[in-house]
């Protein structure tokens, strides 16, 4: 062991190669998670703050947010369910934002939210009508707290008294007011899309303890069929584009990862080949060829420790040098860690092809060697 | 080229592994390159398929038409701006519909013009243009000649909701990743009333415009931005261009390809490199009994070559029938430029890549094979 | 040197009970024989050899006369196709791969002709490359390492590397790798072949020396006619059979 240790200290030429080459690798891998998770957050963070057992929208919505309505009545059905501990009332509107500062064409796409139930990633809505939370990338775009964002055509004013992290929804940042904020500001701007008081477009359900499946069915008998019950990991697959970005992305990172263990089954094949004196060698003293194939894998994983750090440190770089809101990027620990654990594997898989040539060494080739 | 390809012939287990590398990242760039155009389109097919040159917006709309809406004053002033020709109104909502007798419901996007030429798609595949109330153009990837959409009522009802008829297709003309009809101006309106009973008038969501003979697009689009500060005027492919979040993807996608682009000459390069490095031995000898050193450069590169030329052709081998096929919602194609572009562009990255090597085996010194130095 | 320490010397070698008495090697009727393209090709034909616990032996012959052969089997890289390999006491003829692994990191010693030191590894290191791949007593290994470097007068070469040796240095360096798992045979393959005439006098006398020190027995393989003037008893061969 520390024989291979020694060689990969002394020779640090032999391995720079491939574990240049492991480290681009490692970039690339880091890069897709991280864009992929930064895709998926900016599209998912409204509905996960709810942190709901269950989210209900209309049955001829689509399951789409924006074309749900949910009377009063189906809502006292809904909370009349067996179950149901807190029914919340859910809605949204799309508008351009006007900040101060920017300029007259310069706007920037909120979804201004109206809720009411509070939750760990939520606080309560503002009391004071026209009031909202505001998700934390619009920092990026100069808004401080107390600063008054005007949406929509009629420019209706939203002041900010906070921030929330990770609320986003289809990409773009949120305001998170009261539900009568809400309303206001959707029959002002968008007249042909009117609510009527107690009307909301979807309802965030509480049911502790029960099961969320089966209580999803029960509620949708209880409203006739009137109503499409989720839970919250249907709700976000419901979300447009999000299942379709999980598929295509882990396709291509699977991918990669097979390049990888083919470039380190290629590049270790070459190293061994360079070797085989060496291991005659010691096979003549009496190293048997499980020693042998075991320096290599320590080789291999000390190799692919050291690429996946560089490309951490390259996605964690990355991270604090794109400006928010050009490439949706995010370098979560979770995601580096994964990285690095597939390319171990990838490390470890490729180097297996050596394995053979390795146990094909024949010591007798050490004596007489030259001749 | 007897000794390059005799080399490659002996050690097929080391270039098989490498026109594989390089054949799987061939496959991954242009399947993304694919995906890109293919993403791309079903978001904003659509407005590039229309016919309107000029899409003037609100400003509120944030360039995307289900975000937009003109009001009569607005309206107005657009109309009264020098140098339109003719302009006409372009509406768009997305419904729950369904379609022929499908259990199930869908979602289409439904974009209605009250001027064929400003807002009605520019070709088709197949079928006509709606000339009676009713019809419509389907894009191609969802519907068929001859498909009966229904609007939804606010219950789920398709009684006495507006119906249309598919007459005609057209590719790559969708909006937003759904199914898109093209219908003429009171379709829409009766499509929205149909989903919506208590809507009042329907506004426009754009209105589309086309210059007088001699003054471009643009020009036009500048005089309406100037016109009044809540238009947002744009021509065709500046309007698809700038749809919030096309600038992302092809943000995102560019430092993919960079990534990716950059492994393959590494790879090839160093390969190489390392394989001169073990076989000095034999080039010393080689050039000890009289082989000029430019006949081993061109060996050299003679590898490179059909070690790419290998890859690029199971790469693309690899993606031919991928091209065909849909992933998800995105339809791919086969893009012939792409493919040629790559290809040029990875050969000449591998035979740059392969300039240390070259320079390696410039360096031997035939003398050493008498001396027993030659190996390194 | 007096008997009590070369009885001393002798009670470390692995498998010698009694010192004088176990012969280092018994070979008797060995045959080795290779099929090539359908043909067979005998390397080594009814080979019988027998070296006391002590002895040095020079094993003279042209190339390709099976004394490569010969010395792979003693030292347990080769397996014989027929007869019987006693080396110190144990009876190597039926051994696996795997158990003749073991016993050449226990038993036996190589100086290779072409040297072969690990290039990366410093001289020290390259002593105790045995312990290393066999993971016995480091503690024991690094002090045997040490007595080793000294005897052989390389003390202050010991954190050098190969490229940093002479020739003469390197094969010392060898041959102390050869002694470190104190084996009852040590099989020299032509140890003077990459030296001029004084320096290859100098080695044998110092392989003399090192062997009958420790009362370890030896095989030099070699052409070289001087060799035979340092060993204790000459063996010819030919196209793979001894003659006494």
């Amino acid at each position: 062991m520390s024989l291979a240790l020694k060689e990969l200290r002394r020779r640090p030429g032999r391995f720079g190669v491939a574990t240049v080459i492991l480290t681009l690798i490692a970039i690339l891998l880091m890069f897709l998670g991280g864009l992929l998770d930064g895709l998926t957050a900016g599209n998912t963070g409204a509905i996960r703050a709810q942190q709901a057992d269950l989210i209900v929208y209309s049955a001829t919505s689509q399951d789409s947010l924006v074309r749900s309505r949910i009377e009063p009545q189906q809502e006292k059905r809904v909370a009349a369910v067996e179950g149901v501990s807190e029914v919340g009332e859910l809605g949204s509107v799309q508008l351009g934002g006007r900040i101060e500062g920017k300029g007259p064409r310069d706007l920037v796409p909120v979804v201004l939210f109206g809720y009411e139930a509070a939750s760990q990633g939520l606080p309560e809505p503002p009391t004071e009508p026209g009031e909202a939370w505001a998700d934390d990338t619009l920092q990026a775009e100069g808004v401080k707290q107390g600063d008054v964002i005007r949406v929509g055509p009629t420019r209706s004013p939203v002041k900010v008294t906070g921030f929330v992290s990770d609320t986003r929804y289809a990409g773009q940042s949120t305001l998170w007011a009261s539900l009568e904020t809400w309303r206001r500001v959707q029959n002002e701007n968008r007249p042909d899309a009117r609510v009527a008081p107690g009307v909301s477009q979807a309802l965030v359900v509480q049911a502790p303890g029960a099961n969320a499946a089966e209580l999803a069915t029960r509620i949708d008998e209880a409203t006739g069929g009137g109503t499409s019950s989720l839970t919250e990991s249907e709700a976000i697959n419901a979300l447009p584009g999000v299942a379709a970005q999980q598929s295509v992305f882990n396709q291509i990172i699977g991918l990669t990862v097979l390049i990888a263990i083919i470039v380190v089954a290629l590049f270790f094949a070459l190293i061994t080949v360079e070797r085989i004196g060496l291991y005659g060698v010691l096979k003549a003293l009496g190293a048997g060829s499980g020693t042998l194939f075991a320096g290599v894998l320590l080789q291999a994983v000390i190799v692919t420790v050291i690429a996946c750090a560089v490309g951490a440190v390259a996605a964690l770089a990355l991270d604090a040098v794109i400006p928010v809101g050009s490439i949706p990027f995010v370098a979560s620990g979770a995601r580096l860690l994964g990285s690095t654990v597939f390319l171990l594997v990838a490390a470890l898989v490729g180097c297996a092809f050596s394995l053979r040539r390795v146990l094909k060494v024949d010591p007798a080739q050490a004596i007489g060697g030259g001749q | 080229m007897f000794l390059a390809l005799k080399e490659m012939r002996r050690a097929k287990v080391r270039f098989g592994l490498l026109i594989s590398a390089i054949g799987l990242l061939v496959l991954l760039i242009l399947a993304q390159q694919a995906i890109q155009t293919g993403l791309i389109t079903a978001f904003i097919g659509a407005i590039e398929r229309q016919s309107a040159p000029v899409l003037v917006y609100s400003v509120d709309g944030q360039r995307t038409l289900q975000g937009s809406i003109i009001t009569p004053p607005l309206e107005k002033k657009i109309r009264s701006t020098e140098g339109i020709e003719k302009s006409g109104r372009i509406g768009q909502g997305t419904f729950t519909v369904k379609v022929n007798d499908d259990s199930g419901n869908s979602d289409a996007a439904i974009i209605g013009y009250t001027d064929p030429a400003l807002g009605a798609p520019d070709q088709l595949t197949t079928g006509r243009l709606p000339d009676r109330p009713g019809e419509a153009v389907g894009s191609d990837s969802d519907f068929s000649l001859g498909d009966r959409v229904t609007v939804l009522g606010p219950g789920g009802q398709t009684r006495g909701t507006e119906t249309i008829e598919i007459v005609g297709l057209a590719g790559n003309a969708q909006l937003q990743v759904t199914p898109t009809l093209f219908v003429e101006w009171p379709d829409y309106v009766a499509s929205v009333t149909s989903a919506n009973p208590d809507a009042g008038g329907v506004l426009p969501s754009a209105i589309g415009a086309a210059p007088v003979p001699g003054m471009d697009p643009a020009t036009l689009a500048g005089r309406i931005n100037d016109s009044s500060l809540e238009a947002d005027a744009l021509t065709r492919q500046a309007a698809a261009d700038e749809t919030p979040g096309v600038a992302e993807v092809r943000q995102s996608f560019q430092v993919i390809f960079l990534l990716f682009g950059l492994v393959v000459p590494l790879v090839t390069g160093l390969f190489f490199l390392i394989i001169t490095l073990q076989k000095s031995a034999s080039l010393t000898l080689l050039r000890a009994i009289g082989a000029r050193s430019s006949l081993l450069v061109r060996s050299l590169m003679f590898q490179v070559v059909l070690v790419i030329g290998g890859g690029l052709a199971v790469g693309i081998a690899l993606y031919t029938p991928l091209s065909q096929a849909q992933l998800g919602d995105i339809k791919l194609s086969f893009d012939l430029r792409a493919v040629v572009l790559w290809s040029v562009l990875l050969l000449v990255l591998g035979l740059l890549s392969a300039i240390v090597s070259a320079r390696r085996v410039l360096k031997i010194d035939p003398i050493e094979a008498t001396t027993g130095e030659g190996g390194r | 040197m007096s008997e009590t320490q070369t009885e001393e010397r002798h009670r470390d070698s692995t498998g010698a009970g009694d010192s004088d008495s176990t012969p280092a090697l018994e070979m008797e009727g060995v045959r080795k024989v290779y099929e090539v393209a359908d043909e067979e090709v005998v390397a080594l034909d009814h080979a019988d050899l027998t070296l006391a616990s002590d002895e040095i032996v020079a094993l003279v012959g042209p190339s390709g006369s099976g004394k490569t052969t010969l010395c792979s089997i003693a030292g347990g890289i080769l397996s014989p196709t027929e007869g019987k390999v006693v080396v110190g006491g144990k009876d190597i003829s039926g051994y696996s791969a795997k158990q003749l692994t073991r016993f050449r990191r226990e038993s036996v010693g190589f100086v290779f002709q072409t040297v072969n030191l690990i290039p990366f590894l410093t001289a020290r290191e390259n002593l105790l490359v045995v312990d290393e791949i066999s993971s016995r007593d480091r503690k024991r290994a690094n002090q045997r390492a040490d007595q080793l470097l000294e005897e052989l007068g390389l003390a202050d070469r010991a954190r050098n590397l190969p490229s940093q040796l002479s020739g003469g240095q390197k094969q010392r360096v060898a041959i102390g790798r050869s002694l470190m798992n104190e084996p009852a045979l040590v099989l020299f393959d032509e140890p003077t072949s990459a030296l001029d005439t004084k320096l290859g006098d100098q080695m044998v006398e110092l392989i003399r020396d090192e062997m009958k020190s420790r009362g370890t027995a030896a095989i030099i393989v070699t052409h070289d006619e001087r060799i035979t003037g340092y060993a204790d008893r000459t063996v010819h061969i030919t196209d793979g059979r001894l003659e006494a």
